[in-house]
């Protein structure tokens, strides 16, 4: 076996990312440079006055608020325990070193140790909502000081557990090599934050933070990937502790205590979480703060341990009343420019094996009420049939039946001719079989682009968060081809000119055909909607009629569960009319339309 | 057998206490589906402002304030800890929970704790104050203590456990029996619905938050006396009211009550009794309740904890 092939690959590769960071490359980035040159000079040219371990802490405190960020704005869990893992990295690598362990490798089993812990806090917090993120994680918090509290042998007692410092890869551990370690450790962080928030893991995430139900119905599996999230952030969180407690000589347990959580909160807050420069910013702020209140400590002759925390609380109410989302976005929103990326429509976004899907003998029940009772359905390809019938005649609840997020009663639903009892939502997204929900559950806050990347990105193979970050060519490869089909999807419907509009300034029916096209993106070959017409005007119509007959013509199979009588008679090839939960009539237009029991219980004054 | 009673009397009373605290949080979780963290700190609020109008910031000793000067102190307390609770719904929740911001309420609650809790350090400095007790039991018995057979206990927690249980009683009535408390209901099971037929929404929210505070501050302040406080007395009954809240997920005044006095028992199980070899000691009575309240969470979440995906 030669090795030069795997030398030739990965020169294309290196080349390649050395192409798209030309390309990536703008003003921006130049300032990002010049920034970081000028932090990193820092030391050299400040005044003596300056203590540089306090901008080397400031820095560290700035790592951890990154991985915090990433949780929080990407992953959408409000973690009130990063300070706990900060510590238990701290304590961690504080004994390694007692025993000998050179210090950079300390650091790191005390970002493996948090990281452990965070898999251990995440594994409860990564399905629940937010509310119970928060007061889980706050316990957790607390937790970890009763127990530094009941172990005194961790922290070396009353006296407190000394830290020896040790070089550094044979540097002399002063303030300035922890500062200009802490400074290139926050820039590999912000890059990482930026490479995964831009990935399909960071997409799907986002997705899942704003609307779960919509996610899960494009296949998204929000826990495993929160769990990844909050075991990083708090893996990096142990890295920042594990290292600072080598600049600090000591580890002070009330050093981890609730306060430093909510002074990281408090940066990523004040920051703006959803940007990677956020936390950083807001931990500047926070710096800025305690320095203000020394001012007012020597003014007032008062400890300044008591202002930092008052001012922090009125910096946080202040920005939060403002109503924006911290102070990177604000600043963000005045200068965004228009994004200039080439777009490529030519991605085939069916796939070209057929599909039938039959469910037979569906019952629900909710109680006493029967919601179902006995509905047969065969949809097959290149067809689109409509479900129709009355308010609360059961179509949504025979969707949901469908796309496994409510399981029968009794009943068979086959596809291919093999049962999917045992299938889960996800597992039947997989398969080739996704709804739309009824409501406009796009991800608001996400382009139009990427919401169609949270479709997109099921059945990514390389799509993890880990070769998001390293960037393997497979990765990149795979990336473009998910990007390719997402654009694909977006022209589908007609979107392609929105891509870049933030779904939550798209009109109600664009929202509505972003929804078609998030689903399209999955590469359904059954595509379940929920009144893809709500609302829409006359003209809106027609544009979505031609939709779904070019899907149909392209080979899909369609059930649109549709109040729009128009519309279904312009569509459908076969109409499927519920009354009460049971089947009423189905058929062709024609034979739905001249059955007598239809025209009585529910088209008596309109014909199809 | 005695110890045990003795364990058992001390372990309801702080519990109690914590009960209270807990359906403040189970109260406000049910009407705004927040979790309030200022909470403990508005409730050591409280506590200091009765100290402050009481005593001052000096040195006290339990008998060197007279009864109507604390009475008056206590009102001021409770007042201005309403007040705080209040106030803390107006200016650090309901902005956020209009915008559907859930990092705004945490930081804005947040914020107000760690303030609150820095101010009252800033006037009380030391780790450590002693309570004015306006109530003499230490002339009851031996300095307070009356013995039961081999145990003996304080009086006072006897009557710490009493007040709760008042607390309680009266805390449940105004939620079933006045027009107010029926409004509450409203809103914590429709708040839509309570809105269109006329219920004034955010005012009774506000009390709401006021009076799990004042409620919270009154048991809190007549347990003070019992040992020194510090700024760090009410924020830990608020972590503890809250483990013990989420213990019966928020659920009705009672069970939360008593989700509360069984915490305060394991606490004074752990700090207290030996099982064969195994002592533990009261260095563990703070970690392990709380660790066992997690893993509980962990195990066996509540329904209600998990995302809506319908």
């Amino acid at each position: 076996m030669s090795a030069l092939p795997a030398f030739t690959r990965t020169g294309a590769a290196v080349r390649e990312a050395g192409r798209d960071a030309r390309l990536a490359w703008g003003p921006g980035a130049w300032l990002a440079l010049a920034a970081f040159a000028l932090a990193a000079l820092a030391p050299f040219v400040l005044p003596s006055s300056v203590r540089l371990d306090g901008l080397a802490q400031t820095a560290y405190l700035a790592l951890a608020a990154v991985g915090l960020g990433f949780a929080v704005g990407i992953g959408g869990m409000p973690s009130v325990a990063q300070g706990a893992f900060v510590g238990v990295g701290a304590v961690a690598a504080g004994h390694l070193i007692g025993s000998g362990v050179p210090p950079l490798l300390a650091a790191l089993v005390g970002a493996l140790t948090a990281g452990c812990g965070g898999v251990l806090v995440g594994a409860a917090v990564v399905r629940f909502r937010p509310v119970f993120v928060v007061a889980a994680t706050w316990l957790a918090t607390w937790l970890f000081a009763f127990t530094l509290e009941a172990l005194p042998s961790l922290t070396g007692g009353a006296r407190g557990l000394t830290v020896a410092p040790g070089k550094i890869a044979r540097l002399e551990p002063t303030a300035t090599l922890h500062y200009e370690l802490a400074l290139g450790l926050v820039a590999v962080a912000l890059l990482a934050y930026r490479a995964l928030a831009g990935s399909s893991f960071g997409v799907r995430l986002r997705a899942a933070g704003q609307r779960p139900a919509a996610a899960v119905a494009l296949g998204v599996e929000a826990p495993r990937l929160r769990l990844a999230a909050f075991a990083g952030a708090a893996a990096v969180g142990g890295l920042a502790g594990g290292l600072a407690v080598q600049l600090d000589g000591v580890v002070d347990p009330e050093a981890y205590d609730a306060f430093l959580s909510f002074t990281l909160l408090v940066a990523v807050l004040i920051g703006g979480a959803a940007t990677a420069l956020g936390p950083v910013v807001g931990v500047l702020a926070v710096a800025a703060l305690s320095l203000a209140a020394d001012v007012l400590a020597r003014l007032t002759g008062a400890e300044s341990a008591r202002f930092g925390p008052m001012l922090a609380a009125l910096l946080v109410l202040s920005v939060l009343a403002t109503g924006s989302e911290g102070i990177v976005p604000a600043v963000a929103r005045r200068i965004r420019r228009a994004g200039r990326q080439e777009r490529d429509h030519g991605m085939e976004l069916r796939r070209p094996d057929a599909a039938t899907l039959t469910a037979g003998g569906l019952h629900k029940r909710f109680g006493e009420l029967v919601a179902v009772r006995d509905v047969a359905l065969d949809l097959r390809s290149s067809s689109v049939t409509a479900l129709i019938g009355p308010n609360g005649s059961g179509k949504t609840t025979v969707l949901r039946l469908l796309a496994g997020t409510l399981p029968p009663d009794e009943g068979s639903v086959e596809f291919d001719g093999r049962p999917l009892t045992a299938a889960s939502a996800g597992d039947r997204v997989e398969l080739g079989l996704v709804r739309t929900l009824q409501s406009n559950a796009v991800f608001p806050a996400l382009t139009a682009l990427e919401n169609a990347l949270v479709g997109a990105s099921l059945r990514r193979r390389y799509g993890g968060a880990l070769r998001a970050l390293l960037a393997t060519p497979k990765a990149r490869a795979e990336a473009r081809e998910t990007t390719a089909r997402a654009q694909a999807a977006l022209a589908a419907v007609g979107l392609q000119e929105r891509a870049d509009i933030v779904a939550q300034e798209l009109t109600g029916s664009e929202q509505r055909l972003l929804m078609i096209a998030s689903a399209l993106a999955t590469r359904p070959r059954i595509l379940l909607l929920d009144e893809p017409s709500a609302g829409a005007s006359g003209a809106e119509l027609q544009r979505l009629a031609a939709i779904l007959e070019r899907l149909s013509a392209e080979g899909l199979a369609v059930l649109a569960v549709e109040h729009n009588l128009r519309l279904v008679r312009t569509v459908a090839d076969e109409i499927v009319v519920l009354h009460a939960g049971t089947m009423l009539a189905s058929g062709t237009p024609e034979q739905v339309a001249g059955d007598p029991a239809v025209r009585a219980a529910y088209l008596g004054r309109q014909s199809l | 057998m005695q110890f045990l009673l003795q364990v058992v009397v001390s372990g309801l009373a702080a519990g109690l206490v914590y009960g209270l605290v807990a359906v403040g949080h189970s109260l406000v979780f049910r009407l705004t589906g927040t979790v309030y963290l200022a909470l403990g700190d508005v409730i050591g609020l409280g506590i200091f402002t009765t100290l402050l109008v009481a005593a001052g910031t000096g040195p006290v000793t339990q008998t060197s304030v007279a009864t109507g000067r604390f009475l008056l102190a206590l009102a001021v307390g409770v007042l201005v800890c309403v007040a705080a609770g209040a106030g803390g719904y107006l200016f650090a929740v309901q902005p956020f929970l209009q915008r559907g911001s859930t990092l705004g309420w945490v930081g804005g609650t947040l914020a107000l704790a760690f303030a609150i809790h820095a101010a009252i350090e800033s006037f009380f400095p030391r780790s450590g104050y002693v309570f004015p007790d306006p109530i003499p039991f230490r002339r009851i018995g031996e300095a307070g203590f009356v013995a039961a057979g081999d145990a003996s206990f304080q009086v006072r927690t006897i009557y710490v456990g009493g007040v709760a249980l008042v607390l309680a009683a009266l805390s449940a009535w105004a939620i079933n029996r006045t027009r107010s408390g029926r409004g509450l209901q409203a809103i914590a099971s429709e708040r839509e619905g309570a809105l269109v037929v006329g219920v004034p929404v955010e005012r009774l929210v506000a009390l709401a938050f006021g009076l799990a505070g004042g409620v919270g501050a009154l048991a809190a302040i007549t347990a003070a006396p019992s040992a020194p406080v510090s700024a760090d007395t009410g924020t830990l009954l608020g972590v503890k009211g809250l483990a013990a809240a989420l213990l019966v997920r928020f659920g009705p005044a009672w069970l939360a009550l008593a989700a509360g006095a069984a915490y305060g028992l394991l606490e004074a199980a752990i700090a207290n009794v030996s099982l064969g070899d195994l002592e533990l000691g009261p260095e563990y009575s703070a970690a392990i309740p709380l660790a066992l309240v997690l893993l509980l969470l962990a195990i066996r979440p509540p329904r209600e904890a998990f995302e809506d995906l319908e």
